[in-house]
């Protein structure tokens, strides 16, 4: 017998979870990026 | 032979005989076609080696088919009564213990490079959305009613293109299909090329493959590709601890890679290191397949659904670019969204192909090599994600 309960969590939740990690990833990912970005740019802006 | 002793012959069965056809096909397609040589040529003489019967190289329990017997007293005393075989040791001590997919990772990481998705974090977004094709696959397989949701979502994860996850996955919750689901997984990863075009033409316009991207991507200092193994394996532990097995080793070999000192470790983790466990993994899993185990309606049924399992995954990764377009003043190709099944570096070849075709002056690699890498790290967060759900 089909547990429809365990399908919508594993097919929904597990995309959903998958999805949500990976963005979350790439924000944290984009956050060290431009973090990383102004450092560079600050000393040579002194200069 | 002369009632001195037996010969394979009367041990023979049609099955055997298919399957050893089977290997020599697989070898014949890893040498002269080369797809996925380093795999399917140890896969194909694993299939041989075990589809002669009598041979002892590898022993099923008789009254088991695809049951492998545990070397009960640390393996060489059973090797030397013929109770087991070199390869079931191989099996236990290499793929059911994990060990082997997990250590292949951290070569595979070691030779990864990650800057293409580091420069466009966006990209992870479409290895992510790219991971569709898993999940519809899982429920096509389930709800037929022909898998167990444990074999289901092994089924599915052939989607996600990576070999590592899908045997971690596959030895942990249906190793009774591990044989066929990482053929097929290897076999259909070659096929890429082959399997994507026609999904790409399907959903995408001319106009659309044709949006020009400039060549060069921005480039990553070293102190952030330094952090960027960290951040991973901090973000994926905490959200998916199942998945850091697989995100840790794969981060762990691209740490050694790229801090600058740890040269030698990367290039040592990268080299004979992952060659040797690559022609470990090809050679168990080939003796995984007797006819006896092999040749079966699941078989033929994890071909088809893999098809489907890609067409789905293409089709993730472009429909999140189309969508993303709506909103971004700089439009990107949909063409790299595709490459979000990893199948590295397969896919994000054929975005380069497809979208050179379709504007000559497009260079979409690089571009195509962050989603290509951001699926990588998906699908091992998938391969998490059922660990802990199912």
């Amino acid at each position: 017998m089909i547990d429809w309960g365990l399908v919508a969590k594993t097919a929904g939740g597990g995309f959903g979870s998958t999805l949500l990690v990976l963005v979350i990833l790439s924000i944290v990912i984009w956050l060290i990026g431009f973090v990383m970005r102004r450092r560079v740019r600050k000393p040579k802006d002194e200069s | 032979m002369f009632g001195l002793y037996e010969m394979a012959f009367g041990g023979l069965t049609w099955g055997n005989i298919l399957m050893l056809l089977i290997g020599g096909g697989l070898i014949y397609l890893g040498v002269a076609k080369k797809m996925e040589p380093f795999l399917l040529v140890p896969i194909g003489i694993g299939v041989i080696l075990v589809n002669i019967p009598s041979a002892g190289l590898m022993v099923y329990a008789p009254a088991e088919p695809g049951v492998i017997p545990l070397p009960a007293s640390g393996g060489l005393k059973e090797i030397a009564e013929g109770k087991i075989g070199l390869l079931n040791l191989l099996y236990h001590y290499g793929l059911g213990s994990e060990v082997i997919p997990l250590l292949i990772f951290l070569g595979i990481g070691a030779l990864s490079d990650f800057s293409p998705a580091i420069s466009r974090p966006l990209s992870f977004v479409f290895g992510a959305t790219a991971q569709l094709g898993v999940f519809i696959v899982f429920l096509i397989a389930y709800l037929t009613g022909w898998f167990t949701i444990n074999e289901a979502v092994c089924v599915g994860i052939i989607g996600g293109s990576d070999g590592p996850p899908t045997v971690y996955l596959t030895v942990a919750k249906a190793p009774q299909l591990l044989g066929p689901i990482t053929l097929v997984a290897y076999s259909y990863m070659a096929l890429v090329p082959v399997l994507q075009p026609p999904v790409i033409r399907l959903l995408t316009t001319k106009k659309e493959r044709q949006i020009y991207m400039k060549p060069q991507t921005r480039e990553v200092p070293s102190l952030e590709r330094i952090i960027f193994p960290i951040a991973v394996i901090v973000v994926a532990g905490l959200f998916v601890p199942a998945c850091l097995p697989l995100v840790g080793m794969l981060m762990f070999g691209n740490l050694l890679s790229v801090t600058g000192v740890t040269d030698r470790l990367g290039t040592s983790a990268g080299g004979v290191f992952v060659d040797v466990l690559t022609f470990l993994l090809g050679l168990t899993v080939g003796s995984l397949m007797p006819a006896m185990v092999f040749l079966n309606t699941k078989t033929l049924m994890i071909i088809g659904l893999a098809v489907v399992a890609f067409a789905f995954g293409t089709a993730g990764g472009i429909w999140a670019v189309q969508i993303a377009n709506l909103f971004l003043k700089e439009k990107i190709n949909p063409l790299i969204g595709a490459a979000g099944v990893s199948a590295v570096p397969m896919a994000a070849r054929v975005a380069q192909i497809e979208g050179q075709k379709a504007n000559p002056r497009n260079f979409l690699l690089m571009h195509a090599m962050g989603p290509n890498m951001a699926g990588a790290i998906a699908t091992s967060v998938v391969a998490g994600i059922f660990m802990s759900m199912v």
